[in-house]
């Protein structure tokens, strides 16, 4: 029987400075088994989270950030805020690191296949939304979605993730990408001003089109009744939610919203799941 | 159900035979308290005369503490090779809620290998309820003093001797030579089982109350509710179905931890980023009733409190989650179906 808190061994392959502030920094993982790596990814899909996992700090549940097809690796951005984040900031390549998961049910892909996607993020939660849009923008899987727009917005321009690989979006011919900051700045090219009303300005169609949305709660909270404007229905706005979390698998109770666990029903839920859950986000 | 009968002085020798091969628990004073202890003379056993034991049975398959891991350099698993044990004298609100949280801890896809191994390797003895309390509910959340969910066995006393009703072949195994008791002695112990059972409250409306809860969770009612609670947690750290837990790391012992939480508590539910979804008592209690009377409804249809009465009477500022229940289905909340 497989001990579903024992963390797999794995360690630092490389660390990148993702923010001119160093408050968001990639890890990638690599396995020390080979038998970890294959298992691990026979389950991965893009959405889901691992607890990591350094003895003596505890664990924490971080979005994972990369795409099956990137390598045997497991990329997670990670934002220093507490006594474990703060560890994990101080790490370097070579570094041992536990990790349990894939955890949580991920995006539904194969329900959105023929359909065009929204993709809005904002901040640090754009991490499992850029390892989704890697995995659609990969050629075995473009042909299977419409057309794709991405919008993201960031306080400022040091502070968005994962730049070189977003400049290489926009000169992309598969996917529109919308870059937004907060106030203006000099040489910025992309739109200035919060996500929802840089998404009310865009109004996107809503047909055959479905919104996944990851941010901060406020961005949530004012991008939802934008999308909801523009004739979004609540079953095709996705959303990925956070909650404090230990297990990880749904036995320790702390993430719950009504009877649903954050951490084994989601963390991706729809809008329309949501309404029919306590208020409690 | 047929039954065996076995008589008081023929039950402590049998327990001391079982005490030979089992390890065997049963509540016993330990100085505090009654609590389930291993048994290693049989005269230090309570059979009668008691309500209950304060730490639910539970305890004994979640510990309050309990070590998951070893670390040296990597986190190992701690072996949990599990003795065969019995338990015995628990009363039937607290085997019924090992069944409950049989269905928060079993998983398939994700095996609590502490959990299953313990409930695996025992057997677990009820002592039917002859003289509930006035905080005892098991009647009101669809549960009653002879109960046998969870149980493998449960015994009913009778004056000098007592029913044996076996449930699982392992009981049955365990009481496999003791006699018959014939129909005089069966119609007197369901006579007097009914009778127990008919003093008890009256059954919650499931549904509604479900229903109503639901519909309260925007309203001030919680406020009302939750304003004398000093959240100390008491109430789900004694209760016997509550199975929240917190991991940690006890970095003297190299050992990673789960302890019981609460969600009684502030951190429970605090993220890094600051925010908490529960900040104050008003959510904290909410929570509680909640899980017990609609979440669980939602999950397996059955209300997730076994009516064991802890709460109502351990709760320093008598805090009644039965008056909670009572209050919001006499409530008229917006937007309820009618």
């Amino acid at each position: 029987m497989k001990n579903c808190y024992e963390p797999i061994p794995m360690h630092i392959e490389r660390v990148v400075i993702e923010t001119s502030d160093a408050s968001l920094k990639s890890f990638e993982l690599t396995f020390n088994r080979k038998e970890d790596c294959e298992e691990f990814f026979s389950q991965y899909r893009p959405g889901q989270f691992c607890q990591l996992s350094i003895f003596g700090k505890g664990e924490a549940p971080i979005g994972i950030a990369s795409a099956a097809w990137e390598g045997d690796f497991v990329r997670f951005t990670v934002q220093k805020m507490g006594k474990f984040t703060s560890a994990i900031h101080e790490m370097h390549a070579g570094d041992a690191i536990g990790m349990r998961g894939p955890l949580g049910n991920g995006f539904p892909l194969e329900e959105w296949e023929g359909m065009k996607l929204l993709i809005i993020g904002g901040g640090c939660a754009f991490s499992t939304l850029y390892a989704m849009t890697k995995h659609i923008l990969h050629p075995a899987h473009r042909s299977d979605y419409a057309d794709i727009t991405a919008l993201y917005g960031t306080r400022n321009s040091g502070l968005c993730l994962y730049k070189p690989v977003i400049e290489e979006w926009h000169n992309r011919n598969d996917i529109v990408v919308h870059q937004a900051v907060d106030v203006a700045e000099k040489d910025w090219k992309y739109h200035v001003g919060y996500v929802p009303a840089v998404l009310e300005e865009l109004a996107p169609e809503p047909d055959n089109t479905v919104a996944v949305l990851c941010g901060p709660p406020v961005m949530t909270k004012f991008t939802i009744p934008v999308l909801t404007k523009l004739g979004f229905p609540p079953e095709l706005i996705y959303t990925s939610l956070e909650k404090r979390m230990k297990c990880g698998v749904g036995h320790c109770g702390r993430c719950n919203i009504g009877h649903k666990y954050v951490c084994k029903d989601g963390p991706v839920f729809t809008l329309q799941e949501l309404q029919r859950l306590p208020n409690e986000i | 159900m047929p039954a065996k009968w076995i008589s008081k002085s023929d039950l402590k020798k049998l327990l001391a035979q079982w005490q030979k091969k089992h390890l065997v628990y049963a509540p016993m004073h330990n100085g505090h308290e009654l609590a389930f202890q291993v048994v290693k003379d049989v005269e230090d056993m309570v059979l009668d005369g008691f309500l209950n034991t304060r730490y639910p049975a539970k305890s004994l398959f979640l510990p309050q503490s309990e070590a998951l891991m070893k670390f040296d350099g990597i986190l190992h698993s701690v072996e949990t090779d599990e003795k065969e044990k019995i338990i015995f004298g628990l009363r039937a609100c607290d085997a019924h809620a090992l069944r409950l949280l049989d269905h928060a801890l079993v998983d398939e896809q994700n095996p609590d290998e502490y959990w299953e191994k313990k409930r695996a390797a025992a057997v677990v003895i009820t002592l039917g309820c002859n003289s509930p309390d006035e905080t005892c509910f098991c009647t009101a959340v669809g549960g009653s003093p002879f109960n046998t969910a969870g149980s493998d066995a449960m015994l009913v006393e009778m004056g000098e001797e007592y029913l044996v009703y076996s449930i699982s072949k392992k009981a049955e195994a365990l009481f496999q030579d003791l006699p018959q008791a014939d129909g005089s002695k069966t119609q007197n112990a369901r006579k007097f089982m009914k009778g127990v059972e008919t003093r008890m409250p009256g059954l919650f409306p499931k549904q509604e109350l479900h229903d109503a809860l639901m519909a309260s969770f925007e309203t001030d009612f919680w406020k009302a509710v939750s304003q004398s609670c000093l959240g100390c947690g008491v109430c789900t750290f004694l209760c016997p179905s509550c199975f929240c837990f917190d991991i940690v790391d006890e970095t003297v012992r190299r050992e990673r931890v789960r302890n019981w939480d609460s969600c009684m508590f502030r951190k429970y539910s605090l993220e890094a980023s600051g925010h908490n979804p529960r900040p104050t008592k008003i959510e904290r209690t909410r929570q509680r009733v909640m899980h017990k009377f609609a979440y669980w409804v939602d999950l397996i249809d059955e209300m997730g409190c076994t009516g064991c009465g802890r709460c109502v009477r351990y709760c320093p500022v008598n805090i009644d989650i039965r008056a909670i229940a009572t209050e919001a289905l006499h409530r008229e909340f917006e937007g309820m179906k009618k």
